[in-house]
């Protein structure tokens, strides 16, 4: 019968010449909106409230921060305090804990001291490998 | 060699001139695809602050919903999700967040390098009144060639 052979001019096909615009099109969207999270740092634990302990100051080696840069390193048990620039801090670190595997690094930090100079402190002793840390404020 | 054909001026390549487009479409799906899967919308805008450097920095080993943001500028301000809050705000912000998350929320402490420390050591107080313990201070991955420099 003449009805059934009739064809219809339209295609059946899906057009997919301008897919590969669509594809662009989201693609330069996902581009402009990207933003890779910077999620990096320095880790560290701080102490749960009202947990205090109390540590021979022969394993403690005071370390504090003064507002021009400067770092004096003392031993708890000693008088004597040495002077060093930041970036010493992790040399220091570990000929000290090579004597005294037990060592804490006790950082006392100047109000007025820079945020980065206590950053490259912590830094030295991370390098070092250092996980005993505490972390204060000095008095100004 | 053969002398027909003006020798060889005529000569035509059978290797097409055009650069072959028929993958085009599959290498942008390929693109779209990588950008879609890493892609994460911000939640909140960077405050203007000069990021301390440290060699020791390392990723945060934790999912995004449980990293904290707390930003200290250089004159004390302290800004969290795009509000500046008062220092005593801190840590009734951080406590139910530390709760949520399982006692497994990570500070991201993203303080300026020239902040002074009073700052610092203040919201410090405030996370651990909150009863949170793990603090990142936000750095920027130092090269060693710089360090020897300085």
């Amino acid at each position: 019968m003449a009805i059934l052979k009739k064809q219809s001019k339209v295609s059946d096909e899906i057009p997919s010449a301008s897919m590969a615009d669509i594809a662009f099109l989201l693609l330069i969207f996902f581009l402009v909106t990207t933003v890779f999270p910077k999620d990096r740092g320095l880790p560290i634990v701080l102490p749960e409230e009202q947990e205090e302990v109390e540590i021979s100051q022969r394993n403690i080696l005071h370390i504090s921060i003064n507002p021009d840069g400067t770092v004096g390193v003392r031993r708890g048990d000693s008088q004597n305090e040495s002077f060093h620039r930041p970036h010493q801090i992790q040399q220091v670190w570990r000929t000290e804990v090579a004597q005294n595997p037990n060592l804490i690094a006790g950082v006392r930090t100047h109000p007025d001291a820079a945020h980065r100079y206590m950053i490259q402190v912590l830094d030295g002793l991370q390098m070092a490998n250092a996980e005993r840390i505490s972390l204060q404020m000095g008095e100004g | 060699m053969s002398l027909k054909g003006g020798g060889g001026l005529q000569r035509k390549s059978k290797a097409s001139d055009q650069i072959p487009s028929s993958s085009l479409a599959d290498i942008a799906f390929l693109l779209l695809i990588f950008f879609m899967v890493t892609t994460v919308f911000r939640t909140e805008s960077d405050r203007p602050i000069e990021w301390p450097e440290a060699e020791a920095t390392q990723q945060i080993d934790e999912t995004r919903d449980n990293i904290m943001y707390v930003w200290i500028e250089r004159n004390g301000d302290i800004w969290i999700n795009d509000r500046l809050v008062p220092l005593d705000a801190v840590s009734e912000l951080v406590a139910p967040r530390w709760v949520e998350s399982g006692r497994r929320l990570r500070i991201s402490l993203r303080a300026d390098a020239e902040a002074p420390y009073r700052y610092v050591d203040a919201v410090q107080k405030q996370i651990q009144q909150a009863g949170a313990i793990y603090v990142v201070f936000a750095t920027d991955l130092e090269r060693r060639m710089m360090r020897e420099r300085r």
